[in-house]
């Protein structure tokens, strides 16, 4: 057996400002085998993957290829030694040919000049492989995802790779699509290479890799046979059940007779998310459950029109409202904190006060201003509140921890007194403290009659919070559950596809 | 077989790849259409109006061959003009004043040039200052050193300067008795002209046929891809500022050629002209697309504005600037439309991470 | 602990230390440089510090919008071309009848007002024109207000049909040759404007959204901020703004000059904005830097003047002083600075 490994990595760490993105991670991929790399969102696959590309330097560990130390300093030196990756987004250029993203950087040279004609000649042969029969000599921009997806493949697949990494390949193909990569899979595999293939659809773990390893929290929790475990066996491994004792918390209890805060009728964007429908009464606490992928951001975005609703009707309060971008969301007492803080939430050389006061003074018009005095309540307030660690509200957002960071969002929200508040992944990448206190938060703002969208990836504050829960699967709506009683192998269930369950 | 020929060339026309120069020719040739049609009378059609197209506009075309690859990796340099003129001034203070070889003082002119290139290109890919104001820079520094030479026009006064810019090629033709005689009007270009077909030709061959040239596409096209494809996109920008200062000298020498002195004050805006002879030859701002036989096009297209004006002789040569600008609009209007409608995404203006 | 804005401030007192160090050299080598005299007959204060003040208004009043445009993440380059329009209009309307006034002097053919409106509507127009092909379609600044760079002086000389007309009419040369309280009317103008600006960007909430859209755009949507509608503004701003510069430099030399009025005014404002500590890369922006960075370009300038240095070599001392201030500012060289003040202060920390 073990002459048949041909990567193995040991003890790998990478420090991260704030957070240990991996904890001693090991990792063995043999010849000829294809092996899952799994694990929820923050788990730190992608890190491993980027620490064996050269792009992030671990702090410590051993990389050994074929039985030699190696250490990766780059992309193209990572390539150069023979691993060569896919990425999950698709990292081509959109304004060269077909063929050029297939050959550029190794292009064959015929008396000093590149070889156009063998170029376009070998894309074609090479794409002919999965099923691919495209003009090669068009602009890579002018084909959809999926043709780009099996381009990044092509090159990943024709250099001389003993090592292939493909990050969530299949995430923008069809099922077909999918067949014919998995095809070539097989054939790679056939010829001896290692594949270290990541995804979040289990089915293809299950039908495609002999081993997996999984990850949590930047640790490794277990390498698996694909035979010797099941998918709700895997997913429980993913998710965790690290309960803790510090939660005492109750749900919020809920009124009788309360009417119906929002109402989604069918709402979707095509090839997003598909046909969502739920309602959801005053003061209460509605829990989005489901992978990464499955469609629960989607939905929250076209609540508050981040994303444009394309199909389907929402009412709020029992009024239909048209809802094109976040200012007529804000109008209808929506609030929304998004799931990429960085990106989406913080503005991060504004301070504590300007960034809570932001979201009150976009509502009230930029001829409104808020004073200073009114500002400086606010945030003492909010602070004081949400126990906000800083020393005064005039240091900048991002200097914050990400869970204070957290909370100077949410406080952003709370500022504008909305009736109907959407969290995502509001307890992501902060610690369990903080974690709590968020969650005992939203229980109290519930009691006092908000109605609330918790997104999460944890199960089990999911099910801790929620009134209801509403578990997502490809895009739709694949169950609904009664947040009492439910337990965490419920949910697993429908999101592995083994039950669809409408127990509401 | 005529079928297939004439498959291939729909499939040359509908590739968005050439649509853009093709744009540039099409508008080219319009407009020299009208000027047949409308001052055909006028002498408009003649060789030597065409000709003088050329080395009237040579400089710009030569110092556009640089600019083209820096905008296709998606920067921009503000110091052509400024380099150039400085160019000029060294061969006019060297050989007038100082009795230097003109030759040495073009290849110090062109070292300088090449040196000062390298810097803003250091500037923008290591400490990731943004190309306009690195290049801007680069402008002021070139300008100011100008002036410390001599803050007055120095006419040059050298033979071997008056030989390279008085050499010409006529075009010429058989008269009755057999004999090969200049065509009337004269019509003939110069070692400018020669000089600014030769680089857009190597500009051509790098872009086309060189490893270099395609990484060049590659960096405008997406940076962050190219990174990971493992190309080297330092290098690669570097290179380009680089052969940027060389043409912005070769610009120089060709200006300095054409006029005879040196100014520090020559060629003031003169970096506009050659930035939009680009763009109106397809090359997009953002990076990534652009050809060398556009830029050539863009060029003469720049060049036929002012001389149908001169044609009509009543409207004021101030319209040409309008034309140019809404030249550039159009164009830039167009791009916008290529790309969105062949799907390519629209890049944001870059934030920095916070 | 102290908090970050004070680095902020610093950048500020960095300005005006700096111009303060440029002043003291320049009292050191001619110590007339700082004497201010009041002239009787004139009724205006006379000296090299008001003269550079004086000056310096055309550039602080355009950076005034250049600041915000900046802290949007753009550049406008076709300030410079703004101000040739607005005095080629001014003087359009003061005098186009050659053959019923063939020589300049104290008369308008227009009513005054249209000579002072009409420029200042043209030059905002055509902000508005950059700003919606920069916030509507979301055009790269650079492009977007290159096509007026180029055109905006074609239609400066279209519009006096190439010509540079002088005018001796005594409101309009008032503009940028009177005095008011003793001092130049340039310097009034500049601090009405300055004053205006400063209070709808500070007592509103302009500001601060303009902050967030160039520090986080896309934060800034899902904050509810509709930032196409704030760029438009911010452009359409400092096309007035240009316009009112342009009207002082026509006034100054009583002509219009299509070619040259607001020659490479971009480069100036541009560089009084990053002078003034408001990074290329947007975000937070301060006006009172704009301004004390105006401030010493003119000084330089002007020091440059005294000291009987060619005018045209300005370029390069202006070329040090960027270079300096840009690489300071740079990414790479800023976590260079963070990471060796972290170290030092862990240094620190261990030995104490």
């Amino acid at each position: 057996m073990d002459r048949d490994v041909i990567l193995t990595m040991r003890g790998i760490e990478i420090q991260f400002p704030g957070v240990k993105a991996l904890d001693g991670v090991d990792f063995t991929l043999c010849r000829g085998e294809v092996h899952a790399l799994l694990g929820e969102n923050g788990a730190g696959k992608s890190t491993l993957i980027k620490c064996l590309t050269g792009v992030n330097k671990m702090d410590a560990g051993k990389i050994e290829l074929e039985g030699k130390e190696i250490r990766p300093t780059d992309p193209k030196n990572a390539m150069d030694l023979g691993i060569s990756t896919v990425f999950q987004e698709i990292n081509l250029c959109d304004n060269l040919s077909v063929a050029e993203n297939i050959f550029i950087g190794r292009q064959p040279m015929k008396r000093g000049q590149i070889d156009w004609k063998t170029i376009n000649k070998r894309s074609a042969e090479l794409l002919e492989r999965f099923h691919v029969h495209i003009d090669v000599t068009r602009p890579l921009s002018q084909y959809s995802t999926a043709i780009q997806q099996m381009v990044s493949i092509a090159r990943a697949v024709d250099v001389d790779a003993k090592v292939l990494i493909l990050d969530e390949p299949t995430s923008s193909l069809d099922s077909a699509e999918v067949e014919r990569l998995f095809d070539v899979m097989r054939d790679l595999k056939a010829q001896g290479l290692g594949i270290i293939f990541i995804t979040h659809f289990l089915d293809q773990v299950f039908e495609m890799s002999d081993r997996m390893t999984v990850l949590r929290n930047g640790r490794l929790i277990g390498v698996y046979n694909a035979n010797e475990i099941t998918k709700l066996e895997l997913v429980s491994n993913m998710i965790g059940k690290d309960l803790d004792d510090i939660f005492d918390l109750k749900r919020a209890a809920q009124k009788d007779g309360a009417g119906m805060m929002l109402e989604a009728d069918h709402i979707g964007v095509p090839g997003k998310v598909e046909n969502i429908s739920f309602s959801q009464k005053k003061g209460e606490l509605l829990g989005f459950a489901g992978l990464l992928g499955s469609g629960r951001t989607e939905t929250a975005e076209m609540i508050f029109g981040v994303s444009r609703l394309q199909d389907g009707t929402i009412k709020i309060d029992g009024r239909t409202v048209k809802i094109n971008e976040p200012m007529d969301a804000i109008m209808s007492k929506i609030a929304f904190c998004p799931e990429d803080r960085k990106r989406d939430g913080i503005i991060g050389d504004l301070t504590i006060r300007e960034n809570i006061a932001l979201a009150l003074q976009a509502r009230r018009g930029m001829m409104k201003p808020m004073s200073r005095k009114e500002q400086d309540e606010l945030a003492e307030k909010y602070i004081k509140m949400l126990a906000i660690a800083t020393p005064d509200a005039e240091k900048k957002i991002r200097e914050l921890s990400g869970g204070n960071q957290q909370k100077v969002i949410l406080a952003r929200w709370m500022a504008t007194e909305p009736d109907l508040l959407i969290l995502d992944e509001p307890t992501r990448g902060i610690d369990v403290g903080a974690k709590a206190e968020i969650q005992r938060l939203m229980l109290e703002m519930c009691e006092e009659g908000m109605s609330i969208i918790f997104i999460s990836s944890e199960l089990d504050e999911i099910i801790r919070c929620s009134n209801r829960i509403i578990v997502m699967r490809d895009g739709k709506k694949a169950g609904e559950l009664n947040g009492e009683g439910c337990t965490q192998a419920d949910i697993m269930k429908i999101i592995a596809g083994e039950k669809d369950g409408e127990t509401a | 077989m005529d079928k297939k020929k004439s498959n291939r060339f729909i499939n040359f026309i509908t590739n968005p790849k050439y649509l853009m120069v093709l744009a540039t020719i099409g508008i080219f040739l319009a407009i020299y259409i009208f000027g047949a049609v409308v001052y055909g009378n006028k002498g408009f059609t003649k060789l030597r109006t065409f000709a003088m197209l050329f080395v009237d506009n040579a400089y710009i075309g030569i110092s556009a061959v640089g600019m083209t690859m820096v905008l296709i990796t998606g920067g921009i340099d503000l110091s052509v003009a400024a380099v150039a003129s400085l160019t000029g001034m060294f061969i006019a203070y060297g050989t007038t004043i100082l009795n230097i070889h003109p030759f040495v003082c073009m290849a110090f002119a062109i070292v300088v040039a090449i040196a000062l290139g390298l810097a803003m290109g250091a500037m923008v890919t290591y400490l990731k200052i943004p190309p306009f104001v690195a290049t801007l820079t680069g402008m002021f520094l070139a300008r100011g050193v100008c002036s410390l030479i001599s803050r007055d026009s120095i006419s040059i006064d050298n033979d071997l300067i008056d030989k390279l810019a008085g050499w010409k090629i006529y075009f010429m033709k058989l008269n009755d008795a057999g004999e090969w005689v200049k065509i009337k009007p004269v019509a003939y270009i110069n070692l400018n002209v020669v000089m600014f077909i030769v680089m857009i030709l190597i500009g051509t061959y790098i872009l086309q046929k060189t490893r270099f040239g395609r990484n060049v596409y590659a960096v405008g096209g997406n940076e962050q891809s190219a990174r990971l494809m493992g190309l080297p996109v330092d290098r690669t920008k570097m290179m380009v500022y680089g052969f940027n200062g060389l043409c912005s000298a070769l610009a120089g020498i060709a200006y300095s050629l054409y006029v005879k002195s040196g100014w520090n004050l020559a060629l003031q805006g003169g970096e506009l002209d050659v930035i939009s002879a680009a763009v109106i030859g397809g090359v997009l701002l953002s990076g990534g697309v652009g050809y060398m036989v556009g830029t050539f096009f863009g060029v003469l297209l720049k060049a036929v504005i002012p001389a149908l004006i001169t044609f009509n002789g009543t409207l004021s040569s101030w319209w040409g600037k309008i034309i140019t600008g809404a030249l550039v609009l159009l164009f830039v209007a167009l791009q916008q439309i290529v790309m969105t409608s062949s799907g390519r995404k629209k890049k944001g203006p870059k934030k920095k991470e916070t | 602990m102290k908090s970050k804005e004070s680095i902020f401030k610093s950048k500020l007192t960095w300005a005006v230390i700096a111009e303060l160090l440029i002043l003291v050299i320049a009292g050191i080598l001619e110590p007339s440089f700082f004497k201010i005299e009041y002239n009787q007959t004139t009724g205006m204060l006379y000296g090299s510090i008001i003269d550079i003040i004086n000056r310096s208004a055309e550039i602080t009043i355009i950076a005034m919008g250049m600041t915000m445009v900046i802290a949007l993440g753009g550049t406008d380059i076709s300030v410079g071309a703004l101000v040739a329009v607005a005095g080629a209009f001014a003087l359009k309307f003061l005098r186009w009848d050659v053959t019923v006034y063939p020589t300049p002097g104290d008369y308008t053919v227009y009513p005054f007002i249209l000579v002072i409106v009409v420029p200042l509507i043209i030059c905002t127009l055509m902000g508005l024109f950059n700003g919606v092909l920069i916030g509507k379609f979301k055009l790269q600044p650079i492009i977007a207000t290159l096509i007026l760079m180029v055109a905006g002086r074609g239609i400066a000389q279209i519009a006096t049909n190439g010509k540079q007309f002088t005018t001796g009419y005594t409101p309009f040369r008032f503009i940028g040759q009177g005095s008011m309280l003793g001092l130049p009317f340039p310097i009034i103008i500049t601090i009405v404007v300055c004053a205006v600006v400063m209070i709808f960007v500070r007592k509103t909430a302009f500001g601060t959204f303009v902050e967030s859209v160039g520090i986080n755009p896309n934060a800034s949507r899902v904050t509810g901020l509709k930032s196409d509608k704030i760029i438009m503004i911010v452009y359409t701003l400092t096309g007035f703004l240009s316009g009112i510069a342009g009207l002082i430099y026509s006034s100054r030399i009583s002509s219009c000059d299509s070619n040259n009025a607001g020659l490479n005014y971009e480069m100036d404002a541009i560089l009084a904005v990053v002078l003034g500590g408001t990074s290329m890369t947007g975000g937070k922006f301060s006006l009172t830097g704009t301004i004390v960075g105006s401030i010493i370009i003119r000084t330089i300038t002007t020091l440059v003047y005294y000291f009987g240095i060619t005018s045209e070599s300005i370029m390069a001392f202006k070329a040090a002083i960027i270079l300096v201030v840009i690489v300071i500012q740079s990414e790479p060289v800023g976590k260079w600075l963070a990471t060796r003040n972290a170290r030092k202060q862990k240094a620190g920390e261990l030995h104490g």
